[in-house]
């Protein structure tokens, strides 16, 4: 039977143990991320002017937008934890940059995320507190893509303003970011009297196409029939389609436990922490492979 | 004041403004673009009324899905 209670864990799978070997995934430069995330945002930025000066068509430059817009968030998510600058003050400005940057595709100010994410981490699964949490727990796919589409997920993060009134980091950081939100919407909404369909097809579309498909990813699926508590918030789940298509979030779970451990480090981590993570009765650990190698995570039903 | 009073009426009628003006502009383009209206004097005020129509209801109902 999977042990759940600190005092019901051997001490060979303490947490101490479990942190330190956690630990030793969270030291390496994320170089790939911000490739990612600089590379995607450059890339989207170049299909304006390839596109206005008719060099490439304009359905060739929405499905390089809506690709660009999918790999958009998570540059930013590593950014939202500090793994770039991984506690060094110096470099603060790297998580910023990336952050800012990388979310352009998106329409999604860096900031906003950024605080009602580390929200989530702190509250995952309350109903009350949990900015994502409606996203998760919507009670169907479908209703959470519609939510995800027709901007409830932003209107969440806008009532969490009043959830977290009293916390005045939150606030003012939240406040700080109001700005860049309506210079996203002013800039839009100037694109779109000169440039019609470029505007709908190269930012508006692509950019719900990239919540969407972020917000049944990274909110939806590894959260989905999970309960509150360190190592019951998010599970280990299977899918049809190959890990690099779906950013490997069969495998979030081990992001809820340690945010330090960079996105391409965490097959590494799981491998090495599987014991203590089947000992502490993470949900479908018991299924978790020994290697994860190229692709052991599809599962066809 | 005013600020504060600007931005509440962009957050009161966002949908409003964006009916108007971003699907006014899709729609717009769109029928200029099928030549189907060429016959409709002032067509840019039947679309970019459509965009503020659609706007309108998404205010109302709270949602636009």
């Amino acid at each position: 039977m999977a042990l759940i209670n600190s005092k019901d864990v051997s001490s060979e799978f303490s947490f101490e143990k479990e942190k330190a070997i956690a630990k030793s995934f969270s030291q390496r430069f994320q170089w790939e991320m911000i490739l990612i995330g600089i590379g995607q945002a450059m890339i989207w930025l170049s299909l304006w002017p390839l596109v206005i000066n008719g060099i490439i068509p304009l359905w060739a430059g929405f499905c390089i937008a809506s690709l660009c817009a999918c790999f958009a968030y998570l540059p930013s998510h590593e950014s939202q934890h500090g793994n770039y600058s991984r506690g060094n003050p110096k470099m603060r400005w790297l998580d910023s940059l990336v952050g800012h940057i990388t979310l352009i595709t998106l329409m999604s100010p860096y900031e906003i995320l950024r605080v009602t994410h580390m929200k989530h981490h702190a509250y995952t699964n309350d109903h009350e507190k949990d900015p994502d949490y409606l996203s998760a727990h919507s009670g169907s796919l479908m209703k959470t893509i519609k939510r995800a589409a027709d901007g409830s997920s932003v209107s969440d993060y806008e009532k969490s303003l009043e959830v977290f009134a009293n916390d005045k980091n939150f606030v003012n950081s939240y406040t700080k970011a109001i700005p860049i939100a309506l210079l996203y919407r002013l800039t839009l909404l100037t694109l779109v009297v000169i440039f019609p369909l470029e505007t709908l097809l190269l930012w508006w579309l692509p950019a719900k196409i990239g919540t969407v498909y972020t917000v049944v990813f990274f909110a939806y699926l590894p959260h989905l029939g999970t309960s509150k508590g360190r190592y019951q918030d998010t599970r280990f789940w299977s899918h049809w389609m190959p890990r690099y298509i779906n950013h490997s979030m069969q495998l979030h779970f081990i992001h809820h436990l340690h945010p330090g451990i960079g996105h391409y480090d965490e097959p590494k981590a799981i491998e090495a922490l599987k014991p203590f993570l089947v000992e502490r009765g993470v949900p479908g650990a018991d299924q978790i492979p020994d290697k994860i190698s190229y692709n052991p995570l599809i599962k066809i039903n | 004041m005013l600020v504060e009073k600007f931005f509440d009426h962009i957050t009161n009628w966002s949908k409003f403004w964006f009916g108007l003006i971003f699907l006014g502009s899709i729609i717009n383009e769109l029928a200029n673009q099928s030549g189907m209206f060429i016959s409709v004097s002032s067509l840019y005020l039947w679309t970019y009324g459509l965009g503020a129509m659609i706007g309108l209801i998404a205010k109302f109902r709270g949602a636009w899905l």
